[in-house]
């Protein structure tokens, strides 16, 4: 598995540095000038030059890729031309917020997702499966963005029970104080932030995940150990869960890793319109100021979140299914 | 250890966790710093000491030398104080300078307030104001409005607490410019990036905490020389999307929100009595820039023909719900140089048509797309994808001039690909906007002068160029009102802009806060006298 694992790590660099430099390629190509931006409409063509000079716009193309790599070689991501501020600082307090919020998206996700697949597959053609099917149909169609707005309004306007916009203090911080004071005015507050914004996030997974459970299922309830177990006189729930929904969990864990990578690009949506502070947003505005490092250092961080999830769920593969490692 | 046994510790566990929380008590924190924007608002009966303020976007930087963004001059508004103030109707008025005389039209005397300090205790004095515009005209600081302060030759210290500006030649617009924050010199001159993020002025509030891209705190300075805040507690919150923003302010998570906002929203607040919206006229106007070097659009005829077919009444109806009012000339109702007496082009195709025979386009080949010498009468309209008024706009437009045989083709992009296009000349007609227009110069000089930095449709006529100098440089503000007005009757009349809109600005806040008044740049000066009733 040791071995396994470092492999898999040697084989995310070539990748990362391939994303670096076609990131860079990009952005470089579209049209539109960070002076520009950054100086406005009023600005002369002399502060327009000096600026461009200033941050190096002028070198040609190769010589800012070599700063660029060299830079990166260094652990040095450069600093934001709009914010000044190191990029790695601002990775580093927008990053947890999104991470939070695809990590609690995934777990509403999965909690709908797994009772909702299995027993539509148990149920097959039952009211019951046809109600789960409609909440996926519902699920994968709807815009995030619709349904942001629809849940605010709902909770925030009419019923005023939940925050309309923002996050709390960061979940992890509030358990702990909670722990500490006994207070759980911390917990609450931050779950109450967090709640619309992960469900909006999750909906979507969980719809993809259900229907992703339901045939996963379908396909194992037919396997002959299946009727061997219920002949053999195994309780329904043992044979289902036991028998038959681990057995359906590889493909389930696969579509649940890509899902979580897609939490994390789809949060850009939710993220403006939850005003959550995270580093979708973060991306977004840099993208729109062409804020190269910004961008830059963003688009690796989360190259590497979806290297390091691809890692993880192949490691999965491997303790769900022993037969994978050896081969 | 069996599987059992995991499931005894996991039970266990969750028992005791469950238990814990059980015996957990819930209280508001006496100081809540949660960042919570939560709908609980304290103690019942005792009235909130915070006003909640909804923005748009996170401002770029704290330091209102290199500010460029609205959201940072909301900041530079509350911790900084400029030598002047402008009223709500754009006069000077006395901020950190108590007052200023002209000797000469070269030279200006500002007498500072003695007793004025820094929210580090520091006091302030000329050598801060010196420092201030030092930096603002040193080509390696990049300020980006460094050019407002070009007129400015020297800054000198005549003592503590008066100070000598020296202009290049006379400056008439100047003086609207001094209200920019005045920055601390013994931080400013470490030149380690300080005040970009942690800004100390002189204002009303002192800024506390800056979560970037969530939320800005501030705090009452008690002593600020204008009588202390009546609110204790400020925050801005960053809420990007227009619709989430405004549904903030109706379940009460914020207090007050402001333009930019959509029209659909406005209308459904004006009709809940819970809420006061305010429209008042804003300091900007959106326009049509005709590119002059263009083939087709170089004839004055072709030019004043499309503007016949932009029927500005519907788009300020149908599509901005009445928010922005149909545009007439360069000079905007808000500012002293407004002439009532410029109407523009009006809405009229059989005009346009008999303008567009005049020049020689007609339709000979029955395509219904006028032609000349076998060529097609054939623009491109193009605006930026992040105002979804101003595409549905050129839309419109798109609409309305090829039903009158001027084939239009459409294009979108983002802002720093379209202002790229529009800098570089490369457009033919584009629909964009100017803000913050707080003298006419600048509606003028860099927009319409042969030399100005923003004449993207390359226009130059020497008469309205000697116009707009002589507003620039002649003190009078009754002689530079007919410079004004005589220039934006011709530039009107050459259609070098179709001044489409007056953009409005809108302020919505909650009843219970009492106290606000509202300024036409958007101010929030005016939140130091606000406070939240019950």
């Amino acid at each position: 598995m040791a071995t396994f694992i470092v492999k898999r790590f040697f084989q995310f660099i070539p990748v990362l540095l391939g994303i670096s430099i076609l990131v860079f390629f990009l952005l470089h190509l579209i049209p539109g000038d960070p002076a520009l931006t950054l100086l406005g409409q009023d600005a002369t063509k002399e502060d327009l030059e000096r600026l461009r000079n200033v941050l190096g716009l002028n070198e040609p193309l190769y010589i800012q890729l070599m700063v660029f790599l060299k830079n990166l070689f260094q652990g040095d991501l450069g600093i934001s031309i709009f914010q000044d501020t190191p990029v790695i600082t601002l990775i580093s307090t927008h990053l947890p917020a999104t991470l939070e919020l695809a990590v609690v998206a995934m777990i509403i996700a999965l909690l709908i997702a797994i009772p909702l697949g299995i027993i539509s597959a148990v149920k097959q053609f039952s009211w019951l499966d046809y109600g789960s099917m409609f909440f996926a149909q519902i699920g994968v169609s709807m815009p995030v963005f619709w349904m942001g707005l629809l849940l605010i309004i709902g909770f925030s306007v009419n019923l005023n029970i939940l925050p309309s916009f923002g996050r709390g203090e960061p979940l992890l911080d509030a358990f702990v104080q909670t722990i500490q004071t006994g207070n759980l005015f911390y917990l609450v507050d931050s779950l109450q932030h967090i709640i619309l914004p992960a469900f909006t996030l999750g909906v979507m997974s969980a719809a993809l995940i259900t229907r992703m459970v339901r045939s996963a299922m379908l396909e194992v309830l037919k396997e002959d150990y299946i009727r061997t177990a219920e002949a053999k006189g195994v309780r329904g729930i043992v044979v289902i869960m036991k028998h038959a929904f681990r057995n359906a969990l590889i493909p389930v864990v696969t579509i649940v890793g890509l899902q979580f990578g897609n939490l994390l690009g789809g949060a850009i949506v939710t993220e403006t319109v939850f005003a959550w502070p995270g580093i979708g947003r973060l991306v977004i505005t840099a993208i729109s100021q062409r804020d190269f490092p910004v961008v830059q250092g963003c688009v690796l961080m989360i190259a590497l979140i979806f290297a390091l999830i691809n890692l993880i769920v192949d490691i999965l593969y491997a303790i769900i299914n022993p037969k994978i490692q050896q081969g | 250890m069996n599987k059992k046994s995991w499931f005894s510790i996991l039970f266990v566990m969750m028992f005791i966790f469950s238990a814990f929380l059980a015996g957990c008590s819930y209280e508001k924190p006496a100081s809540n710093n949660t960042g919570s924007a939560g709908s609980d608002d304290g103690d019942a009966g005792a009235a909130r000491d915070e006003i909640k303020v909804g923005l748009d976007v996170d401002a770029g930087t704290m330091d209102p030398r290199l500010s460029k963004d609205t959201s940072a001059k909301r900041v530079s508004e509350l911790v900084y104080d400029g030598l002047i103030r402008l009223s709500a109707n754009l006069e000077p008025e006395p901020g950190l300078a108590e007052k200023w005389e002209s000797p000469d039209p070269t030279t200006w005397v500002f007498t500072l307030r003695e007793d004025v300090t820094f929210h580090d205790g520091e006091p302030f004095t000329a050598e801060d104001v010196k420092y201030t515009f030092d930096s603002l005209i040193d080509p390696d600081f990049q300020a980006p409005y460094a050019s407002l302060y070009e007129p400015i030759k020297s800054v000198e210290v005549v003592d503590d607490y008066q100070v000598k500006f020296t202009l290049k030649e006379p400056s008439a617009p100047l003086l609207s410019y001094l209200d920019i924050g005045i920055v601390p010199k013994h931080i400013g001159e470490k030149n380690d990036n300080t005040l970009s993020n942690n800004p100390i002025g002189t204002g009303p509030y002192k800024m506390v905490k800056w979560d970037k891209n969530s939320k800005i705190s501030f705090e009452a300075n008690d002593k600020y020389w204008g009588g202390s805040p009546k609110t204790n507690k400020l925050t801005y919150f960053i809420i990007p999307d227009n619709s989430t923003r405004v549904a903030s302010l109706e379940s009460g998570d914020i207090d007050i929100v402001h333009s930019p906002l959509s029209p659909q929203d406005i209308k459904r607040i004006k009709e809940n009595d819970q809420f006061e919206v305010i429209e008042t006229e804003g300091l900007g106007f959106t326009y049509l820039n005709f590119n002059q070097k263009h083939p087709i659009l170089s004839d004055l005829k072709v030019r004043q023909a499309i503007a016949h077919l932009v029927n500005k009444e519907i788009i300020s109806s149908d599509i901005y719900q009445g928010m922005d009012t149909p545009g007439k000339s360069p000079l905007i109702p808000a500012s002293w140089a407004y002439d009532e007496s410029i109407s523009g082009f009006s809405y009229d195709p059989a005009k346009a048509a008999a303008l567009f025979k005049e020049a020689g386009w007609e339709d000979s080949d029955g395509d219904s797309i006028l032609d000349k010498d076998g060529e097609k009468l054939k623009i491109t309209l193009s605006t930026h994808s992040e105002d979804p008024n101003r595409m549905q706009a050129v839309e419109y437009l798109q609409n309305e001039f090829t039903k009158n045989g001027v084939e239009t083709e459409v294009k979108t992009s983002e802002w720093p690909t379209f202002s790229t296009g529009l800098t570089e000349g490369n457009f033919d007609i584009a629909l964009v906007g100017w803000l913050n227009l707080v003298d006419p110069d600048r509606s003028f000089y860099n927009p319409f002068h042969t030399n100005g930095g923003s004449n993207y449709g390359k226009y130059s006529n020497a008469t309205v160029d000697e116009l707009i100098e002589k507003g620039r440089t002649t003190l009078e503000q009754a002689e530079r009102k007919s410079f004004y007005q005589e220039a934006a009757k011709i530039v009107t009349e050459e259609v070098a802009y179709d001044v489409l809109l007056y953009q409005g600005y809108i302020a919505m806040y909650n009843k219970n806060l009492k106290g606000f008044t509202e300024h036409p740049a958007g101010s929030f000066y005016g939140l130091k006298d606000a406070e939240i009733t019950n």
